[in-house]
């Protein structure tokens, strides 16, 4: 292994712009980073697929580590997604379309086509995909979860032609590798939390998926974006990027009990903030981007009546309390929010392409391909080795 | 045990029926072959018949008639789960790509790809021995829903897609609904199955009225004669007003009418629809009339705030509904058939539904074809 010093250039290997009427010549070789078991993972060549029906060939520019990935390495499942036989990791990616299937022609996509991909596979088919909530299809194929094998953490990589989403010459691949956090945040804000313009909207979490949050929110119209962290360095990052506001919990008493801590902490966010529980200034909108208990509680306190709360941020707990008495007598609305569906990835291309996300301040390292492990590495720990937080590390493709 | 012919209906131009055999369909991994058991008849059918098109879709090829469709399970392929031979289905005639933005969304219906039985360019139709289908839309019918009911579903489907999907009929409204043939009778028995306060029906022919009271609706209204000199506007106006004081409905307020239902296409009625209705009220159209264009009350329709909804074939959810409140026994389908024909008598139920009659006089709601029997 090289030294392991993260360059913060952008990937020089792989060209920005393909020219679209030049199929690139296909490498004979997948070289592929894959995950055997807890904190066991090889480069393996594994076969270059091959599309069929409606499927395409992307050969990977850039891929995005998230969380989930990080959690896969350290433990071998997520919940009852358990790890049974060697699964190649990466999701988050964007590339070049390098072969189409024999039906991929009619959907549009061409040879050259610059594109990020989306990467879930629904059945098409069922109820919920017919009734235009396939995020939620059960026979669902996501890549890097098991069962699947497959992941983008490769040099190609196979999808349905419908599935890879166009992206223009502005929108740079390390751009396109970002369009499916960015498409949770989409999903998270937009879709579900239907968030309009002039709305006052609270993100709970300065992750990458609170900020992406944060940059959908303020990219419709949201009149104050308040961002809370219990790290005071998220908070100066959410503060300089998008968030009109932050607000850092203090710690919770020694005798204090949750459910008072959580009550006092959310009185202060709205005084110290000048936000009035009801009526105009109030909040409408609440993005658990955490998975914290507390910040669960506070998010629920804090909505004005009739408000919105969506909940995407998965902790470790699965079952937590969550006060019910206001979610009563205020009428709140509470939705869970699961990946991305229907006009999320089109909706987050568009933002980025007409300027009103940037998604360029949350790339903080860049790796080589060799070097994915240390990416890994990195995120978990929330730091690299010169201590500069970590916002979201991009792996570059195989030489 | 496959039989090894399948005799089709099949339109080779204007007028020309013919029964001929045509190949067995096969099977892919994820579709069911049906052996047919009961077709309805619609006015698309019988325009085919009589025009060789509708609208943009043209027949350029002999193709087999048929969409409202019953049958057996006689095959499933490979992967399919979940339907077995034998089962008793209920046929969902449209195949969407399922891949493009609005099968995505949840709105299949409008799928560009759409390939739907008996509608060109498709040339297969559901009047044969046998059908295949994706899986997906073969709906299973319960014991106690007969395979008459189960061709019914289609019809029944669009009714429930008008409005309870795009019309969105909640409990103790009051609906109103233009057309006593066969769909404005679905409509309205979808509306009473869903709660609705008033069901009023408008049609011209009082008898088609008198079958409406008896089937679903409180309420009938045939509008006056118009007069020789009268503008749509001002006649609509005037037998939206008689409408009114007659079945004491008010403009606005509790016991107005929320939901109009257009079933008939009919100019007149598109303008009464939209007068009729309460302020914030939704108008769906359903009825395909011979103008493709026709006047609408704007005036009304801005500064009421109407909802205009076209209402095209069915969605997701509308043939589960659909089955469901049959199953229920919140609809009952069995007074809308009025004829039965054999398979090799399938012109004669053409003829009948052209006319709006049969041989005897009867009028004709429904007609029924029985599968080609069994050899």
């Amino acid at each position: 292994m090289s030294t392991l010093v993260p360059s913060s250039q952008e990937p020089t290997t792989q060209v920005d712009k393909t020219p679209q009427d030049q199929p690139k010549a296909l490498k004979n070789d997948n070289p592929s980073f894959v995950l055997h078991g807890v904190d066991n993972v090889k480069y393996e060549q594994r076969p270059v697929p091959e599309p069929q029906a409606d499927q395409v060939l992307v050969e990977i520019a850039a891929t995005g580590i998230c969380g989930s990935d990080v959690h896969y390495l350290k433990h071998g499942s997520i919940g009852h997604f358990v790890l049974k036989e060697p699964m190649c990791l990466g999701h988050e990616s964007s590339g070049v379309v390098v072969k189409l299937g024999p039906e991929a022609g009619r959907s549009g996509v061409s040879v050259g086509m610059r594109v990020a991909l989306e990467p879930g596979v629904s059945c098409r088919s069922c109820g919920l995909c017919k009734a235009g909530t396939y995020e939620l299809c059960p026979h669902m194929s996501f890549a890097a979860t098991p069962p699947i094998i497959y992941g983008t953490l490769a040099r190609y990589y196979l999808l349905p032609a419908d599935l890879v989403h166009p992206i223009p010459s502005q929108v740079s691949f390390e751009d396109g590798a970002m369009m499916e956090p960015l498409s949770v945040g989409v999903h998270s804000v937009s879709t579900l939390g239907k968030c309009k313009t002039d709305q006052n909207v609270i993100v709970f979490g300065a992750g990458p998926v609170g900020l992406l949050c944060m940059a959908v929110a303020k990219a419709l119209g949201a009149r104050r974006v308040i961002a809370v962290d219990i790290q005071k360095e998220r908070l100066d990052f959410a503060k300089s990027y998008v968030a009109t506001d932050v607000f850092m919990p203090e710690a919770r008493g020694k005798d204090e009990a949750a459910d008072a801590y959580c009550s006092r902490m959310s009185d202060l966010i709205l005084s110290s903030l000048n936000i009035p529980a009801l009526g105009p200034g109030g909040i409408d909108l609440t993005i658990e981007a955490t998975g914290a208990p507390s910040c669960v509680q506070m998010g629920i306190h804090v909505l004005k009546p009739s408000g919105t709360y969506v909940q995407v941020g998965m902790g470790s707990n699965m079952t937590l309390p969550v006060p019910l008495f206001d979610v009563i007598t205020k009428q709140l609305n509470v939705t869970g929010s699961f990946r991305y569906g229907a006009g999320d990835y089109p909706l987050a291309i568009s933002l980025v392409e007409r300027g009103l996300v940037d998604l360029k301040p949350l790339v903080t390292q860049r790796y080589d391909f060799k070097d994915a492990l240390e990416a890994f590495e990195m995120t978990r720990q929330g730091k690299d080795e010169s201590g500069k937080p970590v916002i979201k590390c991009i792996i570059r493709p195989p030489p | 045990m496959l039989s090894n012919n399948n005799p089709s209906l099949v339109l080779h131009g204007i007028g020309d029926l013919r029964i001929e055999d045509r190949p067995t369909p096969s099977v892919s991994a994820h579709e069911a072959l049906v052996a047919v058991t009961k077709t309805g008849i619609c006015g698309s059918d019988v325009h085919y018949l009589k025009h060789a098109r509708i609208g943009h879709y043209v027949m350029e090829e002999p193709m087999c008639l048929g969409h409202e469709s019953a049958g057996t399970v006689v095959q499933v392929g490979a992967a399919v789960k979940g339907l077995k031979t034998g089962d008793r289905v209920a046929m969902e005639p449209g195949v969407g790509c399922g891949t493009c933005d609005l099968c995505r969304e949840g709105r299949y219906e409008l799928c560009p790809a759409m390939s739907f039985a008996a509608t060109p360019p498709s040339t297969l139709g559901t009047l044969a021995r046998y059908y295949a289908l994706p899986s997906h839309l073969l709906h299973p019918l319960p014991d106690n829903v007969s395979f008459e009911d189960g061709a019914m579903m289609e019809p029944l489907s669009v009714g429930v897609h008008s409005v309870k999907t795009l019309g969105r009929c909640s409990t103790n409204e009051v609906v109103i609904v233009f057309g006593a043939g066969p769909i404005g009778l679905l409509c309205m028995a979808v509306a009473k199955a869903l709660g609705a306060r008033r069901v009023i029906a408008v049609d011209i022919m009082q008898e088609k009225l008198d079958f409406a009271l008896g089937y679903a609706a409180t309420d009938v209204f045939l509008p006056p004669a118009k007069l020789a000199d009268e503008g749509l506007e001002a006649y609509a106006a005037r037998a939206v007003d008689e409408l009114s004081k007659k079945l004491a409905v008010p403009e606005v307020g509790p016991g107005g009418i929320q939901l109009a239902i257009e079933a008939s296409g009919a100019p007149s009625c598109v303008h009464m629809g939209c007068l009729a209705l309460s302020p914030g009220g939704r108008y769906v159209q359903v009825g395909m009339g011979a103008q493709s264009s026709v006047p609408v009350p704007l005036f009304h329709i801005i500064s009421r705030e109407l909802q205009i909804l076209g209402s095209f074939r069915y969605g997701p959810g509308a043939y589960q509904l659909a089955i469901s409140l049959v199953e229920r026994g919140l609809v009952d389908v069995k007074p809308l058939i009025t004829q039965r024909y054999a398979f090799l008598d399938s012109g004669a139920a053409f003829e009948a539904t052209k006319l709006g009659r049969d041989v005897d006089g009867k009028t004709v709601i429904k007609c029924i074809i029985d599968g080609p029997l069994a050899e």
